[in-house]
């Protein structure tokens, strides 16, 4: 709050001029003309664009990749990673679990043909993201992984419990090479019925008998279950083992703790080899005609 | 399978047998290592069996929250307490001890490069960028800029260097200052961050992966889908002109500059056949006539390239300064393009040598 100050010490209207000597008015506008400096550069009041200078410039700096809206999402992320990469994490274990959306999701997502590659180096970021420690992750990190989530709840899937239904049974699928068993087990004397047949009719070789009931050997419980497998493709090594993995499966349902057993015995995983196709240029899979000098 | 496995069929039934009894069955030395490793395996064996027990009942389940779907035990573990302590510890205490300056600090390169008038001899020393390759593999094109050699490689010239690179620069900042498009391409690993870095100061394009062939000379094809903007002098965007922008041929850039140019052939043969100069790090092993401007220095040292992208970034940065200034005192450096305005029914046309496609003058 400015008191009022006596005439003489207001604003000096004229000074003495150095030269002179004689009094001259501080601020003369007598002869030169008032206002001709430009105003002042402001970057945010720019007139309002306009066509006449137009030119035509990529919208994104990631335009020669072919996959700028990709490029440009990586980045961002990485920049993120990069700003908290000091903040504390969890081991991978204890990371709240997350369904990421699917390659062909976020090729949806971009509207970009992405290769596999560049989607996986995306999901490892977001995967480091999601293991900074829950306490002390940013909302900007938060929000920024929504978008790359799938609109599903990973907690609302649950597996489906494998019962023994009301008739004792406990049910098991197994298949190896082109084979499919279905096997039902049941508390019983030891009997085993394949495709309504005894299995000494089926499964010509002492052998396979033996492996379409590994499972139940390995464990010494052969005169504890009786087996009922319907199995359909294939051969009959193949049928027989796939026999033994179905069983498993369903003597697991009656007896849990017997998994560590099985999987020793090798009745636990499902045995992935196919009959590799034929190559142009072989004369089998792997084989090729002679080799010629001439 | 024919042959069984016999470990399979054997080692089941010995594990079903308790280890005491088995171990009897052996030599009198009893060995140590089988026997914890038979430890090792019934642990195994009891985690196994509590995690199928557990994945059976329902009591086990850990609370969750359900936003973060965290953890609640990791909520309250205190991680959060202890971390603000350790910022608030070392807050205090950052200030403390000596001062040990000027020092080599990697990042700096890239959050804050040099500019060119920083470039010095000393600097490009320090960046490792007089080392060149064996004198066996040499390319002899190379011999006016070598200044020796040394323990069996041949040392660039660093004067040489340093005038090559203020003339790169040079010409990065008159691009720039002209509305070039200006894209920088840096495709070795470690690269990334600033060829990202320079092609933002430049308001430029980077690209720091392979490149794909044919993005210049098939353009149409590779890059069609990859959208574009009209801007005006000041860098705003000018809206309404989507249609022409289906229409226009897809951009190339005015200026590439590459890092490691023995790994770009493709991308620098297209410039060259669509007359666009480039510019490029030419290490001893390196053709310099690949490149329209050469810059004698090691390619291969992550130092000595984020020196060059960075200088060559701020040049860039500084011709973009330049330009914005002349078009704030309404001097426009560059030519604009002719936009027609059939799309925008009733708006007048623009420019006066604009020829309207559409037939209607």
């Amino acid at each position: 709050m400015a008191t009022k100050l006596p005439f003489r010490l207001a604003y000096r209207s004229s000074i003495h001029c150095p030269r002179c000597l004689n009094r001259r008015p501080l601020h003369s506008t007598a002869s030169k003309q008032a206002g001709i400096a430009a105003p002042p550069i402001d970057l945010n009041n720019l007139p309002p664009p306009n066509a006449s200078n137009a030119r035509i410039i990529p919208a994104s700096p990631s335009y020669f990749t072919g996959l700028p809206d990709s490029t440009d999402k990586y980045l961002s992320l990485i920049s993120l990673l990069r700003r908290y990469q000091t903040l504390p994490t969890v081991p991978p274990a204890q990371a709240p679990r997350v369904a990421w959306r699917t390659l062909i999701q976020y090729r949806l997502l971009v509207g970009e043909p992405v290769r596999a590659s560049k989607y996986h180096k995306i999901i490892e970021v977001l995967q480091r993201l999601n293991r900074i420690h829950p306490s002390v992750l940013p909302a900007e990190v938060s929000t920024a992984m929504e978008t790359y989530k799938r609109e599903v709840d990973p907690y609302a899937v649950q597996k489906r419990p494998a019962i023994i239904d009301e008739d004792g049974r406990a049910f098991g699928v197994g298949r190896r090479k082109s084979s499919s068993a279905k096997v039902y087990l049941v508390q019983g004397e030891g009997e085993v019925l394949v495709n309504g047949k005894a299995i000494n009719n089926v499964f010509g070789r002492i052998h396979d008998r033996e492996s379409a009931l590994w499972a139940l050997k390995a464990t010494g419980r052969l005169d504890k279950y009786n087996v009922w497998a319907l199995v359909s493709g294939g051969g009959v090594t193949g049928q027989a083992e796939a026999i033994t993995l179905g069983a498993a499966k369903a003597l697991m349902v009656f007896e849990p703790a017997l998994k560590p057993a099985l999987r020793r015995a090798g009745c636990v995983t499902r045995d992935p080899r196919r009959v590799e196709r034929k190559k142009p240029g072989h004369v089998k899979a792997r084989k090729m005609p002679t080799w010629t000098k001439r | 399978m024919i042959i069984r496995n016999t470990f399979l069929r054997q080692g089941c039934r010995i594990a079903t047998i308790p280890a005491r009894q088995w171990t009897r069955c052996l030599a009198t030395e009893v060995d140590l290592e089988s026997i914890e490793s038979s430890l090792d395996n019934s642990l195994k064996e009891t985690k196994s069996i509590e995690s199928e027990i557990q994945k059976q009942t329902d009591q086990l389940v850990p609370q969750i929250d359900s936003q973060t779907h965290a953890s609640l035990n990791l909520l309250k573990d205190g991680t959060a307490q202890e971390h603000n302590k350790l910022q608030r510890h070392r807050k205090r205490t950052n200030a403390l001890g000596s001062n040990i300056a000027p020092h080599y600090q990697p990042h700096t390169l890239v959050t804050r490069p040099p500019s060119p008038s920083d470039i010095t001899l000393e600097l490009l020393l320090a960046s490792q960028a007089h080392l060149g390759h064996k004198t066996s593999h040499w390319h002899p094109m190379n011999s006016r800029y070598i200044f020796g050699i040394r323990q069996g490689i041949h040392i660039i010239s660093l004067e040489v260097t340093a005038a090559h690179l203020r003339r790169a620069c040079r010409v990065v900042s008159g691009v720039a200052e002209r509305g070039g498009l200006i894209l920088f391409v840096g495709t070795r690993p470690g690269q990334e961050r600033c060829v990202v870095k320079a092609a933002e100061m430049a308001k430029g394009c980077h690209l720091f992966e392979r490149w794909t062939p044919g993005s210049i000379t098939n353009g149409v094809r590779l890059l069609g889908r990859c959208k574009t903007k009209v801007v005006d002098e000041f860098d705003q965007n000018v809206p309404g002109y989507e249609n022409e922008l289906k229409d226009h041929p897809v951009l190339k850039p005015d200026l590439v500059v590459c890092l490691n140019p023995l790994e770009n052939w493709v991308l620098l043969h297209e410039c060259g056949l669509n007359a666009i100069p480039t510019i490029g790090i030419i290490d001893t092993d390196a053709d310099p006539t690949w490149v329209t401007y050469p810059i004698p220095a090691n390619d291969d040292s992550l130092r000595c390239v984020q020196v060059i992208a960075g200088a060559l970034g701020r040049a860039g940065e500084e011709g973009q300064r330049n330009r914005s200034e002349k078009a704030m005192a309404g001097n426009v450096t560059y030519t604009p393009t002719p936009l027609t305005s059939a799309s925008k029914g009733g708006k007048s046309r623009t420019g006066g040598n604009t020829t309207d496609r559409y037939g209607s003058q």
